[in-house]
């Protein structure tokens, strides 16, 4: 496990929350297949025995949104569909992640017309892109495999304000949430802000000061 | 001398058989498998066209002839007993299509056309109207084909024909709001701007659209009773 000390003999070995919860959620991701055109077959065979996303801990397709957490948007997005497409991704429960997959998702591809969303990032915060029309299976494990590093690399319990002064601890606010890369939409609830202890209300000021290193 | 494994090395072949059969030719052609029901001309309807001109007189405008296929072009106004006539007295029951075309021309812009299918006969035959941008009503052919009544919706939605009588005037595909029609010329390729909405962009906006509206109990709008039974049956 990526971050930990070795065992050293005594039988135990110490670990961050962070690094072990993420170990366990980027290697369980659970893809809600949303499938819409040809790239949905690719998809199949991703999740099918030779491809075998089993490797990977993400087999399980989830066709409920409550269960999953890794949105594969595979093929061209209608207008009309964008709706529903956008119902299910808000049904997600957080964490959750998204790919587009082949050339229609990410820009509109070959559907340059009126009826098309020219790419779902119009509407969906997408992480990774890949290319293709369709992309083989293996674009889609290397897609999973830049999610898992992406999950990773991210703060899911605790930030590590051991790091740094604490005049460089940045709340997590909108306008800086490119610093926390697990931190992609700002907090649902207003008001709500997520602050390191004890920053009391020098908050404001520090948006703009570096993040803290990466755990 | 052994015969080569492969046909293609044989020697030079018959060049009839060559002869690229599917080409287009406005002429039959003159050897006829009438013995073969599958080879013989299903697009020429001389005699069909006879019984129009002899039952419409100057209503049937125009005869091409492309590819082999006869196109008839008729009066707007008259499709509907035309049609009826076809299904009636020629043995046209089966409608296959009905479509919009734009010829972006000043005159007579639009075209719709008709394929009528004969099973008895086993031909079809293929009616056109042309409407000015002007006047763009054409009589619905739904009293007489049934199946006509989407394709009638789809035209309307996509050239903005005004089928009259139609029993269910709505879009077939894009929103009943939208201000356009989608196939003319004229209508921009990647569409008009802000035209369709889009769901929110930004995580906590107000949803533009239901798109489960019927799971959330809306009744989709209907402009008209299906009838109970088929008017033809009676």
């Amino acid at each position: 496990m990526a971050g930990s000390s070795g065992t050293n003999g005594q039988g135990f070995f110490t670990t961050r929350v962070d690094t072990f919860l993420n170990w366990a959620r980027s290697n369980s991701l659970m893809p809600m297949p949303m499938g819409l055109a040809c790239c949905a077959i690719e998809m199949m065979g991703f999740a099918g025995p030779k491809y075998d996303a089993a490797r990977f801990g993400s087999e399980a397709m989830r066709f409920s949104p409550r269960q999953a957490d890794l949105m594969i948007v595979a093929g061209w997005c209608s207008y009309k569909m964008s709706h529903a497409i956008r119902r299910v991704w808000d049904q997600m429960g957080d964490p959750k992640w998204c790919i587009a997959m082949g050339a229609c998702a990410s820009t509109g591809g070959m559907h340059r017309c009126y009826g098309v969303v020219q790419g779902v990032d119009n509407f969906l915060p997408v992480d990774v892109y890949i290319s293709g029309c369709p992309p083989r299976p293996e674009s889609v494990l290397h897609a999973l495999m830049d999610i898992q590093e992406k999950i990773r690399n991210e703060y899911s319990v605790v930030q590590d304000y051991e790091v740094g002064a604490a005049g460089e601890r940045a709340p997590i606010m909108p306008e800086n949430t490119s610093k926390f890369p697990g931190q992609l939409e700002k907090p649902k609830a207003s008001g709500l802000t997520l602050e390191a202890p004890d920053t009391g209300a020098d908050g404001a000021e520090d948006s703009s000061s570096p993040a803290p290193v990466a755990a | 001398m052994s015969t080569p494994d492969d046909p293609r090395d044989a020697n030079p072949k018959d060049p009839e058989e060559l002869r690229f059969h599917y080409t287009p030719s406005d002429e039959p052609k003159p050897e006829q498998d009438t013995d073969n029901a599958h080879a013989t001309d299903t697009t020429r309807v001389p005699e069909v066209i006879d019984a129009l001109r002899k039952e419409f007189g100057a209503a049937v405008l125009d005869v091409e002839r492309y590819a082999n296929e006869d196109t008839v072009y008729v009066e707007k106004s008259r499709i509907r007993e035309i049609c009826r006539f076809l299904k009636a007295e020629e043995s046209f029951e089966y409608f296959v299509d009905l479509g919009g075309i734009d010829n972006f021309t000043a005159e007579d812009r639009y075209e719709v056309f008709y394929n009528l299918v004969s099973i008895e006969r086993q031909k079809r035959i293929r009616l056109k109207v042309r409407v000015d941008e002007e006047d763009m009503r054409v009589p619905s052919v739904t009293e007489v084909y049934r199946a006509a009544n989407w394709n009638e919706r789809e035209a309307y939605d996509m050239f903005g024909f005004e089928f009259v009588d139609h029993p269910d005037p709505r879009r077939m595909y894009m929103p009943e709001d939208f201000d356009y029609h989608p196939l003319r010329k004229e209508f921009p390729q990647l569409g008009v701007p802000g035209s369709l909405p889009l769901p929110p962009q930004t995580p906590d906006g107000e949803l533009t659209m239901d798109p489960f509206a019927a799971a959330h109990g809306s009744q989709p709008v209907k402009s008209y009773q299906e009838p109970a039974t088929d008017p033809d049956s009676e």
